[in-house]
């Protein structure tokens, strides 16, 4: 109970709420308001919680911005400028995202090359292939989609004109990866994987099919956002999706996740998740002039880490024997 | 290429102000992505010309052929495409009349400037009788600008630049668009169909042709309303989501907003959008700086009033005819800047804009 990763989280997430509550007033507490942060949550969030475990297993994965942008084109090219059937499309989209986690996963386990290099590798090569391919084939960098009903209402539809369907796509990829991380040897895998990768070995964990899954994982998770989306604004970019890199490590590192692996948990990354998009989205609830946007961000995600921070330390510090220094 | 330009610019301030590797990749990543483009050299229109390669005849003064180069993006870009349909129009005047008309573009946007400023030499080593191109990055094709029309081969400037630059370079005119301007036409449209309070919304703060154009708008409403800026931070850009509920939330906030204007087509969607689940669709207008068919979509079904036209066609139209003139007959207009734009497509005139969309031209 002592080594709770999410206090300091949950903390974070309390505390920025109430701050926007406070200055954001009726409009920021309405549903209205809710949908807001929880729309920009769950989108990134889908990204944040595979990209959380790999932070946990020790490696980054920078490449979900172009994974995002590539199988937002696929769709749009497959199912809109070449007409293809939707659910073709949407399968092409997120083959992209497996294939790039797969290959970001064989590149960091055969080569030893540091995943952030490895990953920023991915994410320039994918990002050129998305433009080049688009530019040959459709002779530009957006392409529009007329998404049938069915795809419309799975992935791109607003429940009560508000919230985003990407909510509940958030909450099943967040519920079956908290399962697994929990009640499962892999999430055990995982953890010791991070926390120490030679003993992990000697212990019999196959470490490099763990991160190969991961990495397919964090693949599958952006090109999901790319499908949803593409759908959502019957339409894709080459360019959209970059800004999802740096937010999704921002998010999993309030979320309490340490940089350098073997801590952290879903729950942690979710609160995480939720605090930069309140953050985010409420400083427009303030009416304040939104010239200083990315100023107050800056503050409150610092005052987030640090309270993060010292409610790690004391988690470790009063458990029974502490594994870690935070 | 003007937008284009702006996202080339944003991503040059992102790379310098922050010091982490990655982001420098992601903005040359971006950068990338939005410049417009390779371009292989494609024939204006005329005589079979082969653009860049130095087998073109290269046809002297002196022997009265006329001889014009314009420099140009890709012509497979959708915007380039319009601007290169204007020059294969007036080309034809130019080859009935003996002379032809060759269209040069750079392979990639990497290196824009440079790129561009060889292209220009290659005109004039190729014996342009005028030479007409877009000053995207004045210090890197100023130099070469001014080496045309020192020695004495009439330079025409389009699209990019302004009347100022032309000056500078020794061009006669500038052909094209103000930011400027094109928002101030904005702001009056909007005091005209009574709106008083507008949200400018700037996905791209603090580059110089989007902070024009709400500078624009603010300067065209003033009389009647109002307009401010809503500048969004790169943690949102390429976040349709994001873009789309910090609007929402605006509009939530100052229910006394009863306009929109976004600088380019995909923010006008996202605006759209919030707009809708803001619930605010009786009282709040929307308009943009751009045009592309979703846009015309929405004006013709009324959810949009209106959109900004830099009108690409009459830019290459019109600087080809200047050139062709001024070498023929040595016939020159006075007007500099001669505007291409802004036109305001608006229910009143989207049908002729759909048509022209459909035929490539617009």
């Amino acid at each position: 109970m002592t080594r709770r990763p999410e206090v300091g989280a949950l903390i974070g997430t309390l505390g920025v709420f109430v701050f926007f509550a406070i200055f954001g007033g009726a409009e920021f507490l309405s549903s209205a308001g809710a949908a807001s942060w929880l729309n920009v949550a769950a989108e990134l969030g889908i990204i944040a919680v595979p990209v959380g475990l790999l932070m946990i297993a020790g490696e980054l994965d920078l490449s979900v911005g172009s994974v995002l942008a590539a199988s937002s084109m696929t769709l749009a090219i497959v199912s809109g400028h070449w007409g293809g059937p939707m659910i073709l499309g949407i399968l092409l989209a997120l083959t992209i995202g497996v294939a790039t986690g797969l290959v970001n996963g064989l590149i960091v386990t055969r080569t030893n090359v540091p995943s952030f290099v490895v990953t920023l590798a991915t994410l320039a090569a994918l990002a050129g292939l998305t433009l080049g391919l688009s530019r040959v084939i459709t002779g530009t960098t957006s392409v529009g989609l007329k998404p049938d009903p069915t795809s419309k209402a799975l992935f791109g539809t607003l429940i009560s004109g508000q919230f985003e369907v990407a909510i509940l796509w958030w909450i099943a990829v967040a519920g079956c990866v908290a399962w697994m991380l929990q009640e499962t040897r892999y999430g055990n895998w995982i953890f010791a994987v991070g926390g120490d990768k030679e003993s992990a070995r000697a212990t019999g964990i196959p470490t490099n099919k763990v991160k190969i899954a991961l990495y397919v994982g964090s693949g599958f998770g952006a090109a999901l956002v790319g499908v949803i989306q593409t759908i959502l604004y019957n339409g894709a970019q080459v360019a959209n999706g970059q800004s999802f890199v740096f937010n999704s490590i921002i998010a999993v590192v309030i979320g309490g996740v340490l940089l350098t692996g073997g801590y952290g948990s879903v729950i942690g990354v979710i609160l995480g998740t939720l605090t930069f998009a309140i953050v985010n989205q409420g400083i427009y609830y303030t009416g304040w002039n939104s010239d200083w946007a990315s100023l107050i961000l800056g503050i409150l995600l610092l005052v987030a880490v640090l309270m993060n921070n010292t409610f790690r330390r004391l988690a470790l510090s009063s458990g029974p024997r502490s594994q870690r220094k935070a | 290429m003007e937008r284009k330009q702006i996202r080339r610019r944003l991503a040059r301030r992102r790379l310098s102000s922050v010091t982490l590797p990655a982001l420098a990749l992601l903005a040359s990543a971006g950068l990338a992505l939005s410049a417009c483009t390779s371009g292989a050299t494609s024939n204006g229109g005329s005589s079979g010309t082969t653009g860049a390669a130095p087998s073109a005849p290269g046809a002297s003064t002196a022997g009265g052929t006329i001889s014009i180069f314009v420099i140009g993006g890709k012509s497979d870009d959708p915007f380039w495409s319009k601007v290169k349909r204007g020059v294969d129009d007036a080309a034809k005047v130019v080859q009935a009349n003996g002379g032809k008309v060759t269209w040069l573009g750079p392979q990639n946007y990497d290196n824009l400037g440079p790129d561009a400023a060889k292209l220009i030499l290659t005109a004039k080593s190729q014996g342009a009788t005028a030479v007409i191109g877009a000053d995207w990055v004045p210090d890197a094709q100023d130099e070469a600008f001014k080496s045309v029309s020192d020695s004495g081969v009439p330079v025409f400037l389009y699209n990019s630049g302004g009347a100022d630059a032309a000056k500078t370079v020794g061009a006669l005119t500038y052909t094209g668009s103000d930011e400027l301007l094109a928002g101030k036409v904005g702001g009056q449209f909007f005091a005209q169909k009574g709106v008083k309070n507008v949200l400018c919304v700037n996905t791209l703060p603090g580059a110089v042709n989007t902070e024009a154009r709400c500078e624009g708008i603010s300067q065209g409403i003033s009389v009647s309303g109002k307009s401010t800026q809503l500048p969004l931070p790169s943690s949102s850009f390429g976040n349709p989501t994001a873009i789309t509920q910090a609007i929402k939330a605006t509009l939530l906030k100052d229910s006394s907003i009863d306009g929109i204007v976004t600088i380019s087509t995909q923010d006008a969607d996202s605006a759209s959008a919030a707009i809708e689940q803001a619930d605010a669709a009786s009282r709040v207008k929307l308009g943009t700086f751009d045009m592309d068919d979703t846009q015309l979509e929405r004006i013709k079904a009324g959810t949009q009033l209106f959109c900004i036209d830099q009108q690409p066609y009459m830019q290459g139209y019109l600087a080809v005819s200047q050139a062709f003139a001024y070498n023929a007959y040595g016939l020159l207009l006075p007007q500099s800047p001669l505007l291409t734009g802004p036109a305001v497509i608006n229910a009143g005139n989207v049908d002729q804009a759909l048509a022209g969309a459909k035929a490539g031209v617009r």
